[in-house]
């Protein structure tokens, strides 16, 4: 920072109306909630009784909701992760066998500008019974599989996996986007020497691709795992955290808990434990991801 | 350069840590940060509001004053005969005082809850609202958000239009703080032409009749009842029906309160032995979860379903559908011999109430006395008055009104008493855990021992 001659002055100058605005839309809220999970309160009444770290205990210990939440919470994140390698490999075969393959990212994008609630709504269709029109049944009874049809959403065992691939497919092109603009941004000389030095196809990927690929493949990492912590708007839609529990993550039990049951307190207490495991996992990424860049490069 | 780099990192680090906390914090917090400042001028404005109320009369003869009244409703589908009602009713009041102005915002049922519990938190609720009856309302009354409406009820005979006893289920230590817009039971309507059809020749009196209809309807291929049930009240306002017949009448929660009976009482089990009978059988759509209320709705009212088991409220939306006039009703029948045909589920409408914070308490009581004394005309005007919860006058069939409405008319005329919904018996919490439970019955068979568990646990820990 020394290096610019501004006087210190002009930079609070600069920066102190973003930082108030930040403070207090994001540190304020945060700090509430940490002190209304300390009550018991149903959100509406003027009596708030205070119950100290007892809902914090509640949901770790007696609530037999949570630790489920915690587990779809952080599959979702996994399968989102995983995704993303993948979108890494379409995204160099795409940069080498495609000519214009802009426009092929473009169509992989698609789904990414439209409402979660237009895609909730039709893959809620995909997934129908057969006499509502579900397209997945239907080409199941097609190839005379009757006996795999399903009510998708309505079957515990399956309705989680069916959120989990509509988010995979809603994001691919996103995370495609990335990296395929990650992997077009490696300058071709850096090829064109490895050729002359013999290296080509997957050993140029091995080795020039991979090392310099992975600042963006962190980022795509990064923002797979937070946008799966926050998954909410599909579950709502397509599901509401049913049958029975069977699709809540933590942050529908949140909202089921603070709005539904008017325990505000509680909510409150889940709200703050989200954001600890996103600290924690946030951090954990961020360390692996050093050793990785370390090693590679 | 490096360093820049890693700056940016360190920055960048920062900016998504604090952005997934704000985003996980925000939903929960954004109904409490003006809590205290709230509170504060909530307590100075009702002591503004007393004052001008005791001298209301100067306030009113002050008539060149501008007042706005905001009208928080659940009445948004243009085309529905309750939002053209309230539309005219306005227009004519606003048109008859020239210096009200009445703002409308209209929301669907749920968006209109959830805004109600986040102003509530700031204490600043609409000058009228909309609120659900007894154990639903009652922590707005116990926060002091809601106005009395004692005086404006008794001012000019409004409270004898209603329904007896029903005002019952909106007043807290005597005082009435809502009025309903409407009374309504939970009947069985059925589709005449499919029960034909799988040669079913007279309505189920019995639950085991109730059951070989299903089957039979079933096995044409016919979805025999119609239910959403992502939307979780629709499978226990059904269920409850059933707990209704086995405790063999009403009271049954109502006795879990008082700590008379708990969940593990034989009537409970026996309900939902009972209705797992009836999702074995069949009886729902494949996918009953996943379909929310209206759609739930629509199988029936596309005739794609025989039966629908619902609020008497559907009568108008039914008589609109494609199967009007094919439809009938009935009440729900016994179940193993016990209950009685003539008590219902009863579901008392959701009611206006007037916010205890309004600026202009009269104003406002002035108009809602006025949009209660002309509802049931309106209503019955436009032929939406099945299932109001005032005397209605004038002759339902001369008016032109359907057969089915006559029919369920006819079944309101041997109403013996009956039930609540289990959320508007229990608070918010327990009747989650209850909403949940029953919802997981669609999806796989549970011991009814440990759904009774499952009740009774919740209960304990949310009392």
């Amino acid at each position: 920072m020394n290096v610019l001659k501004v006087p210190k002055l002009t930079i609070a100058v600069f920066v102190l109306p973003c930082l108030l605005l930040y403070v207090s839309m994001v540190f304020v809220p945060i700090l509430f909630s940490v002190y209304n999970s300390t009550f018991q309160w149903d959100g509406l009444s003027s009596v708030k009784e205070f119950v100290g770290l007892e809902n914090y205990k509640n949901i770790l210990l007696n609530d037999p909701y949570f630790w489920p939440a915690v587990r779809r919470t952080l599959m979702y994140a996994v399968f989102s992760m995983v995704e993303i390698p993948v979108c890494l490999l379409f995204a160099i075969l795409i940069n080498r066998y495609v000519r214009k393959g802009n426009t092929l990212v473009s169509i992989y994008f698609m789904p990414v500008i439209l409402s979660v609630v237009i895609i909730g709504q039709l893959w809620k269709t995909i997934y129908n019974p057969l006499d509502m029109g579900g397209m997945i049944n239907g080409v199941l009874h097609f190839l005379g599989m009757d006996s795999s049809m399903k009510a998708w959403l309505s079957s515990p065992k399956f309705a989680m996996y069916c959120l989990y691939i509509v988010s995979l497919w809603q994001y691919f092109g996103y995370h495609l986007l990335i990296q395929f603009t990650g992997v077009q941004n490696i300058p071709a000389d850096i090829y064109e020497a490895a050729r002359i030095d013999g290296a080509e196809g997957f050993k140029a990927d091995r080795y020039i691709t991979l090392p310099l690929i992975v600042p963006v493949f962190k980022i795509s990492i990064v923002l797979a795992f937070i946008g799966s912590l926050q998954a909410f708007d599909l579950i709502m839609v397509m599901t509401g955290g049913g049958p029975a529990h069977a699709t809540d993550v933590i942050s529908t039990l949140m909202y089921n808990n603070t709005f539904m049951s008017n325990k505000y307190g509680y909510g409150s207490a889940l709200a703050i434990v989200l954001v600890i495991i996103c600290l924690v996992f946030t951090v954990l990424i961020n360390t692996i991801f050093k050793r990785v860049e370390n090693k590679v490069s | 350069m490096e360093n820049q780099v890693k700056k940016n990192h360190a920055i960048k680090k920062t900016v998504s840590v604090l952005t997934i906390g704000a985003l996980a914090v925000g939903l929960a917090a954004c109904g409490s940060s003006n809590d205290n400042n709230g509170g504060n001028s909530g307590g100075t404005n009702t002591a503004a509001n007393t004052g001008s109320s005791t001298n209301a009369g100067g306030a009113a003869t002050d008539s060149g004053k501008k007042v706005t009244i905001t009208f928080q409703n659940i009445y948004p589908d243009a085309t529905s005969p309750a939002n053209k009602l309230l539309k005219e009713l306005v227009a004519q009041y606003e048109s008859e005082h020239p210096n009200i102005k009445i703002e409308l915002d209209s929301l669907n049922t749920d968006q209109q809850k959830l805004k109600l519990k986040t102003q509530a938190g700031n204490k600043e609720i609409p000058d009228i609202t909309i609120v659900n009856p007894a154990a639903q309302m009652k922590p707005y009354v116990d926060a002091k958000l809601l106005a009395p409406l004692n005086d404006m009820l008794d001012q000019n005979g409004l409270k004898d239009t209603f329904q007896k006893g029903l005002l019952d289920y909106y007043s807290f230590d005597g005082n009435t703080y809502a009025l309903p817009d409407g009374n309504n039971i939970e009947v069985v309507y059925y589709n005449k032409d499919l029960f034909t059809q799988a040669g079913i020749s007279d309505v189920p009196k019995t639950f085991d009749e109730l059951i070989a209809d299903v089957k039979a309807l079933k096995a044409k291929g016919i979805t025999p009842i119609a239910i959403g049930e992502k939307d979780t009240w629709t499978g226990s306002f059904l269920f409850m029906n059933i707990l209704l017949r086995t405790n063999g009448g009403p009271g049954f929660l109502q006795d879990v309160l008082d700590g008379k009976k708990d969940f593990n009482d034989p009537a409970f089990t026996e309900a939902v032995d009972a209705f797992q009978e009836l999702v074995q059988a069949g009886a729902f759509p494949e996918g009953a979860t996943s379909i929310d209320a209206n759609a739930g709705g629509n199988i029936f009212k596309t005739g794609k379903a025989a039966m629908f088991i619902i609020g008497s409220w559907e009568t108008g939306n039914i008589d609109a559908s494609s199967v009007a006039g094919k439809v009938g009703a009935f009440t729900f029948p016994t179940v193993n011999g016990k209950g009685d045909l003539n008590q219902f589920m009863l579901a008392p409408g959701s009611g206006f109430a007037i916010s205890a914070n309004s600026k202009h308490l009269q104003e406002t009581k002035d108009f809602l006395n006025f949009f209660m004394t002309e509802f049931p005309k309106k209503k019955f005007e436009l032929k939406d008055a099945v299932g109001v919860g005032q005397v209605v006058e004038g002759d339902f069939k001369a008016a032109g009104y359907s057969d089915l409405a006559i029919n369920i008319l006819d079944l309101f005329k041997n109403v013996s008493g009956g039930d609540l919904a289990f959320d508007n018996t229990m608070n918010p919490a327990v009747a989650q855990a209850h909403l949940s439970s029953i919802q997981n019955l669609f999806v796989q068979k549970v011991d009814s021992k440990q759904v009774a568990k499952e009740h009774q646990d919740a209960f304990a820990a949310n009392k």
